[in-house]
């Protein structure tokens, strides 16, 4: 039985603008075993990178705020434990790769500075010593001549590489939860392949957790254990990958999967979901995929959906489940 | 072709009707200037005049005159301007300074009538001591002095009403301001056009001149040139037009430099446009708004530049302005501190006025700000 | 590679220097030929009016300096004398015009000097915190005397300075005295009044931009990957963005030492009497002396020049982004 390493309650983020109050993230629980890879999954907006961003206590405070919940790490509650600590858990327990590793790297300093700053910070070690790791992270990301690239700038470097550079970032004080925020995203299709391969191996060598925010069901469905799918700020459900992607109970869930094109069909349109993402300022009452749901009940629109379990470990937020059985 | 069409084309050729009158404006005065210099004894325009003509025509024919065709277009950035309220005070204190520049001399007395029986008044509400050695009683008697109505903010150390020296000040930084910006603006503008549009080896050159004129410190040029040839108002105006334009240069022309790869002017020039109309009917256009806020945010530091060199002495003695006064003030700081105060708070306020209209207008342009 | 691009780049840079030099040595010449006086008769009207031999004296100048050769051959004269370092006499003062910028330059320099570093220090430290503690009371405050700082006119200030301190509070003297060894504390005493005038301007300057550069800097990614990486705010701070917002600040520096600084300085020093280059130009321009005036303009622009240069191969290496291909 596999040990909960990160365990989310309740988490609530919101951001306070003056056109009102954007509840980004509301109310999402999930928990991150030892050595798997969960996969934050839903829609651009969807609440994903700020429940990643919160669990680091990175969010930007005004105008965002966590407003409530509890991140737990290692019998520590995250959201309010002293900042010295959460600095100690940042970057070595918990670290974080970011989308575009153009922006997320300071253009300033090289690659290798970047690191080695990490390694002197964490470990303690000298300056040859956190070179010799640092170059051996390189090597070990697939980073092609590491000594050389250790000493280039950020923009020297080509899109794939960049993204190497902030793995082996991430990876440099041996955390045990990985946090990579699509990483695959803003790459070409061979670097994505190779950086999956990257991140599975890894997590296979090191035994680290990965919590992986993506978009893309692909790419869960190669790397993912487990996967969480967010909607508007909200749960819709949870599962393992193969029983999700095979066994889809959520309308919406339902809905993305469909959207895949299947190139077994012959087909004259492309599937999609009807209608858009509602506006978080203004929450509608009940389920907040009511209005594009085609299986919506008069529940739906007076009552949020509470947790249902449908299957081992398979979690359902859907009125269509939460009838009694029988 | 009938005469109307004939004309018409004619217009067309030199480049529209505006070109037109401005060669009709410039044949006139040049006729004038060459009576002047040649048949008439006295002048028959103070220089300043000539420099005025020219700068009203191409601020009427290529500003005022374009505000009035796209009116809506004008609205709508008053409107985005009148939400700044500081650059709205500052417009305010402007117009208030342009209206004691053309009517305040008649209301004020003459700046330079000297009176030593009124002299070191202090302005109207404040009073100073004053120790004068009574001959009679062979000792210091101390009396206090205080302003008078007649003179409200007092006078100099030679009795010269300081009301009328402040407003004659106002004159002739404005019109320095006004004119010498003028100059220095249009040059500017018209190098770093050319320079950027032309490209090759006439941009190289032209960027090698204005780097040299750039290495000379703005001041000290100024003093030089004006202690070779002597302190003359319109002079000053002039040179003053005539080196204060790098800055502009470089500006315009690194926004012509992204300009000129815009789709539309390509699409123009592949319709056939000549150069000089591409430059003058699509490229100045779209700089204008640019050129507008550049020399509102240039007028502080040439008023400040004439008023600078005045204060040292430098200045046309025949006329009174703010830093002559400001001189004057200095030498008398512990009998007359009115004198130095009166015309730094004037520049002061100036300045800040013009920072904040500046301010206020290239907000109101620029197409990212949230107004 | 990038050395020797580098390499390059610098080279080229010193010859395009030099050419503006050059042009720089003409254009003055050019000036001062063009003018309605030349430097030989103000000097001659000098001569006549203390009752000395002019066509004595007259012989000599035309000798020295070639006045009856042609202008070409005066221009090569000219450009000669002055890599020669013969850069002519000052009759006013009746020294080598060599001579008085050495036994003057340091007054200029010293007042320079400390303005740069007072206005440099003082206003990246205050732009900081402004960044820092956005729309905190020393936000305000800071950018609300940033805004007055660069609309008052520096003269005006000087003086005012004077007015109030001098005058009224008696606590500075209104002239400078030379009589005070340079590397003293009351040599640093009298230069307050000074440096604050000639430096309030840069300050506010270098307040908003410092401002400015944290602001838009703290927004961008690399600061949240700092931070996720655990390293402690003050760190964040001062390495990550203030290593990025200052790197232009050094051309800002540089350009207002080009523009302002040296104008300002002239003033200062007039106001407040220091015998720098400033002030014996001045002298020299009410003895129509022209060989300083000329001399002084000539200095100010070749430093500008050698400031310029050194900056711009400066932030080239410095900034490991820039690549001119």
């Amino acid at each position: 039985m596999a040990e909960t390493i990160l365990s989310v309650k309740n988490l609530k983020t919101y951001f306070f603008t003056s056109r009102g109050i954007v509840r980004a993230v509301d109310g999402i629980d999930f928990d991150l075993l030892k050595s798997e890879c969960l996969c934050l999954v839903g829609e651009s907006g969807c609440g994903k990178t700020v429940t990643a961003l919160s669990i680091l206590g990175l969010i930007d405070t005004p105008p965002g705020r966590i407003v409530g919940g509890e991140v737990y790490y290692d019998s520590v509650n995250l959201l309010t434990c002293p900042a010295e600590r959460l600095r100690h858990i940042r970057g070595k327990e918990i670290a974080m790769v970011f989308q575009d590793a153009q922006s997320a790297l300071n253009p300033v300093f090289t690659v290798g500075d970047q690191i080695v700053e990490q390694i002197k910070l964490h470990l303690g070690v000298g300056n040859r010593e956190a070179r010799e790791k640092m170059i051996r992270l390189l090597g070990e990301v697939g980073m092609p001549s590491p000594e050389k690239a250790a000493d280039y700038h950020p923009h020297q470097l080509s899109g794939g590489m960049k993204q190497r550079a902030m793995i082996a970032m991430g990876l440099s004080c041996d955390p045990e939860v990985l946090i990579a925020d699509e990483p695959t995203t803003a790459v070409d299709v061979t670097i994505k392949a190779q950086v999956l391969d990257l991140l599975q191996q890894l997590k296979e060598t090191r035994q680290m957790s990965l919590l992986f925010i993506t978009h893309e069901l692909g790419v869960v469905s190669e790397i993912g254990d487990r996967m969480v799918v967010m909607y508007a700020g909200r749960l819709a459900e949870t599962a393992s990958v193969a029983e999700l992607l095979g066994n889809p109970k959520h309308p919406y869930t339902v809905g993305l999967i469909k959207c895949l094109p299947d190139m077994t069909q012959t087909r004259d349109r492309l599937e999609s979901i009807p209608g858009t993402v509602p506006s978080l300022i203004e929450p509608i009452g009940g389920c907040l995929f009511h209005p594009r749901c085609d299986r919506a009940m008069a529940i739906c629109r007076q009552e949020k959906p509470y947790p249902v379990t449908v299957g081992e470990g398979h979690t359902v937020f859907c009125h269509l489940y939460s009838k009694a059985k029988g | 072709m009938t005469d109307k069409v004939k004309a018409k084309s004619i217009v067309q050729k030199i480049g529209g009707f505006r070109i037109l009158i401005l060669i009709l404006v410039a044949a006139v005065l040049g006729i004038i200037l060459l009576l002047d210099v040649l048949v008439v004894e006295d002048s028959i325009f103070d220089p300043l005049v000539y420099l005025y003509i020219i700068l009203g025509t191409l601020v009427i024919l290529y500003g005022i005159y374009p505000l009035y065709r796209g009116r809506r277009l004008t609205g709508y950035y008053w409107e985005r301007f009148r939400r700044n309220r500081l650059a709205v005070a500052g417009l305010a204190f402007i117009l208030f300074l342009i209206l004691l520049a053309l009517i305040g001399p008649f209301f004020t007395a003459d700046p330079t009538a000297v009176n030593f029986e009124e002299k070191n008044l202090p302005p109207l509400g404040f009073s100073i001591e004053e120790s004068i050695y009574d001959m009679g009683k062979q000792e210091f008697v101390t009396r206090s002095i205080t302003g008078t109505s007649q003179h409200l903010l007092g006078t100099d150390n030679k009795g010269r009403d300081m009301l009328a020296m402040i407003v004659s000040g106002t004159r002739v930084s404005l019109q320095v301001g006004l004119l010498a910006t003028g100059i220095a603006v249009a040059l500017g503008t018209l190098i770093g056009i050319i320079s950027a549009y032309l490209g090759g080896k006439m941009d190289n050159i032209l960027m090698r001149f204005t780097d040299v004129m750039m290495t000379f410190p703005f001041f000290l040029l100024l003093v030089f040139i004006v202690f070779i040839f002597g302190p003359n108002l319109a002079f000053i105006v002039l040179v003053i037009g005539l080196t204060g334009w790098t800055g502009t240069a470089r500006l315009i022309r690194s926004e012509t430099l992204s300009l000129r790869t815009r789709e539309f002017i390509m699409a123009s020039k592949a319709l056939g446009a000549s150069t000089g109309r591409i430059i003058l009917a699509h490229l100045v256009p779209n700089v204008i708004s640019l050129i507008v806020v550049i020399a509102t945010l240039s007028i502080p530091g040439i008023i400040l530049a004439e008023a600078a060199l005045s204060f040292i002495g430098l200045g046309d003695p025949s006329v009174t302005s703010w830093g002559m006064v400001l001189r004057a003030g200095q030498q008398n700081l512990d009998t007359a501190w009115w004198v130095a105060v009166a015309p730094g708070v004037m520049l002061f306020f100036t300045v800040l006025a013009f920072n904040f209209m500046g301010d206020g207008l290239r907000d109101a342009f620029d197409p990212r700000s949230a107004v | 590679m990038r050395k020797n691009w580098l390499r390059d780049y610098t080279i080229k840079r010193l010859l395009f220097a030099i050419i503006v030099a050059w042009g720089v040595l003409t254009i003055t010449f050019i000036l001062v030929r063009v003018g309605p006086t030349s430097p030989a008769d103000k000097y001659l009207a000098n001569v006549a009016a203390r009752g000395e031999d002019v066509a004595q004296v007259t012989a000599a100048v035309e000798a020295r300096y070639g006045l009856d050769r042609p202008i070409y051959e005066q221009y090569i004269n000219y450009v000669g004398n002055l890599v020669r370092g013969d850069w002519g006499w000052s009759f006013s003062t009746s020294m080598s015009v060599m001579g008085l910028i050495k036994t003057h330059w340091i007054y200029s320099f010293q007042l320079i000097l400390l303005s740069t570093i007072f206005a440099a220090l003082l206003g990246v430290f205050i732009g900081v915190i402004s960044a820092v503690k956005q729309y905190s009371k020393t936000d305000y405050i800071a950018t609300f005397f940033s805004f007055i700082g660069i609309s008052i006119p520096n003269f005006w200030l000087g003086v005012m300075l004077i007015l109030a301190f001098s005058v009224q509070l008696g606590l500075f003297k209104t002239y400078y005295d030379t009589g005070i060894p340079l590397l003293s504390l009351a040599n640093l005493k009298q230069l307050i009044l000074p440096v604050v005038t000639l430096g309030t301007g840069m300050l506010a300057g270098y307040v908003r931009y410092t401002r400015s550069a944290m602001l838009d800097n703290l927004r961008k990614d690399f600061v949240r990957t700092a931070r996720a990486k655990g390293l402690p705010e003050r760190t964040v701070i001062g390495k990550h963005v203030f290593r990025n917002a200052m790197l232009p600040l050094i051309t800002i520096i540089m350009f207002d030492l080009g523009s302002i600084v040296f104008g300002g300085a002239y003033l200062t020093e007039i106001i407040f009497g220091i015998p720098g280059l400033g002030q014996i130009s001045f002298n020299a321009i009410f003895a129509d002396d022209y060989a300083v005036v000329v001399a002084v303009t000539l200095i100010s622009a070749f430093l500008v020049l050698i400031i310029n240069l050194v900056t711009d191969i400066a932030y080239t290496y410095l900034d490991p982004r820039i690549r001119y291909d």
